[in-house]
């Protein structure tokens, strides 16, 4: 089986904008709704979920000859929901206040479906190396997202961006955008834009 | 074999199943210790802020409840603290309360764990909220939304009020288990 070089670099870059999951694929919409409140949660969100993603995807792209279709699904989740518990048990012991803030949204990555999508869409059809680049380049697109979420909705519901304020005491907080309401309205901003720009590239 | 009959696909699932089962077990086993190690630390870092010059603690079980009891370099107890939960405006929230016990009141209170929401709720573990409660008889606060300007009032964080009052009562309830335990007087 010859490598294509070329060919992993362009499925590493497809996850980075033009096939990113939040902006374009819009899936995984949990996590980027619910934890991107702060950028530091944002961030850990996206590490988490780029490292349960790309050890899956090595793990499924080794082992999908060995899986019968009709079980390709429950098998799948087993893996991740292993790789998950590793995460969950790691943030717990090591990083307690990163697993606190998350808390229970860790556990969920189990669930969501950019992780299962990826081994339905990329990694249960295509080499290793490939799928390789394909979590590294879906999870940095997913990351980059996730903290720049954050950092727009802590800066304007807090004053502040990883934990630092930026804004004086003149500045009064826009609560709603801490709250869900605000992950709303951001993303949705957040899209258009993207929109505008890849459209006035053609 | 035919890869979709019934006996290949159980003995695949119950393989991975195994080898997952296997791999956590050596995570459980590697990580346990230093969760269980992290918590005490924050337990323990939670009596000392609020029971202010303790030198030891011993831990004493009343009523099915466990209370912390702190004394200084010469023996005398300080107070007792107490470790209540509750639930919160997203989940349970677990202070820390350190009573003086000769005077009825609240040295200082703390909070260990919280899933409120950050920059509103989460401002309960802020010096500013918790204060609130420093030197405060026992007895019922009512929260309040302008500075409080009657001893049993404790002012709420704008826009928090669920987790404001949340937290009140679950310090109230904590004050009433350790006034049942050590009898403290009214």
């Amino acid at each position: 089986m010859s490598l294509d070089f070329k060919q992993v670099v362009s499925d590493f870059k497809n996850g980075l904008w033009a096939e990113n999951p939040i902006i374009r694929l819009v899936i995984g919409m949990c996590p980027t709704l619910a934890v991107t409140n702060t950028t530091e949660n944002g961030l850990a969100m996206g590490l988490a979920t780029s490292f349960v993603l790309i050890m899956s995807e090595i793990v499924i792209s080794l082992i999908k000859k060995l899986i019968p279709a009709n079980v390709r699904i429950p098998s799948y989740i087993l893996i991740i929901a292993t790789f998950v518990t590793f995460v969950d048990y790691f943030l717990k012991a090591f990083f307690p206040g990163i697993a606190a803030s998350l808390s229970i949204f860790i556990p969920l990555i189990v669930v969501n479906c950019l992780i299962l999508g990826r081994q339905e869409a990329f990694a249960s059809k295509h080499s290793t190396p490939r799928a390789i680049a394909d979590g590294i380049g879906m999870g940095i697109g997913f990351t980059w997202v996730l903290v720049l979420l954050g950092a727009i909705r802590e800066f304007f519901g807090m004053g502040s961006i990883f934990g630092f304020t930026l804004l004086g005491d003149w500045y009064r907080p826009m609560v709603i955008m801490v709250l869900p309401a605000g992950a709303f309205i951001t993303l949705g901003i957040l899209v258009g834009v993207m929109n505008y720009i890849s459209r006035e590239g053609k | 074999m035919e890869k979709n009959s019934t006996k290949n696909l159980i003995l695949t699932l119950a393989t991975i199943g195994i080898i997952s089962a296997l791999l956590l077990t050596f995570v459980y086993e590697w990580t346990t210790p230093y969760i269980q190690a992290k918590q005490a630390q924050a337990q323990k870092q939670a009596i000392n802020e609020v029971l202010p010059g303790v030198e030891e603690v011993e831990e004493v079980e009343k009523n099915g409840n466990i209370f912390y009891e702190g004394y200084d370099a010469d023996g005398s107890q300080i107070g007792v603290a107490f470790q209540n939960s509750g639930g919160g405006y997203n989940g349970a929230i677990e202070i820390m309360i350190g009573v003086d016990l000769k005077n009825d009141k609240i040295y200082k209170i703390s909070v260990l764990n919280h899933q409120e929401t950050p920059g509103l709720g989460a401002r309960i573990t802020e010096n500013e909220f918790k204060s609130n409660f420093e030197d405060k008889a026992f007895g019922d606060y009512s929260v309040v939304k302008t500075p409080p300007s009657e001893e049993m009032q404790v002012q709420a964080i704008a826009g928090a009020t669920i987790s404001s009052e949340n937290t009140t009562r679950i310090i109230e309830d904590g004050l009433e288990k350790i006034n049942s335990a050590y009898g403290g007087g009214n």
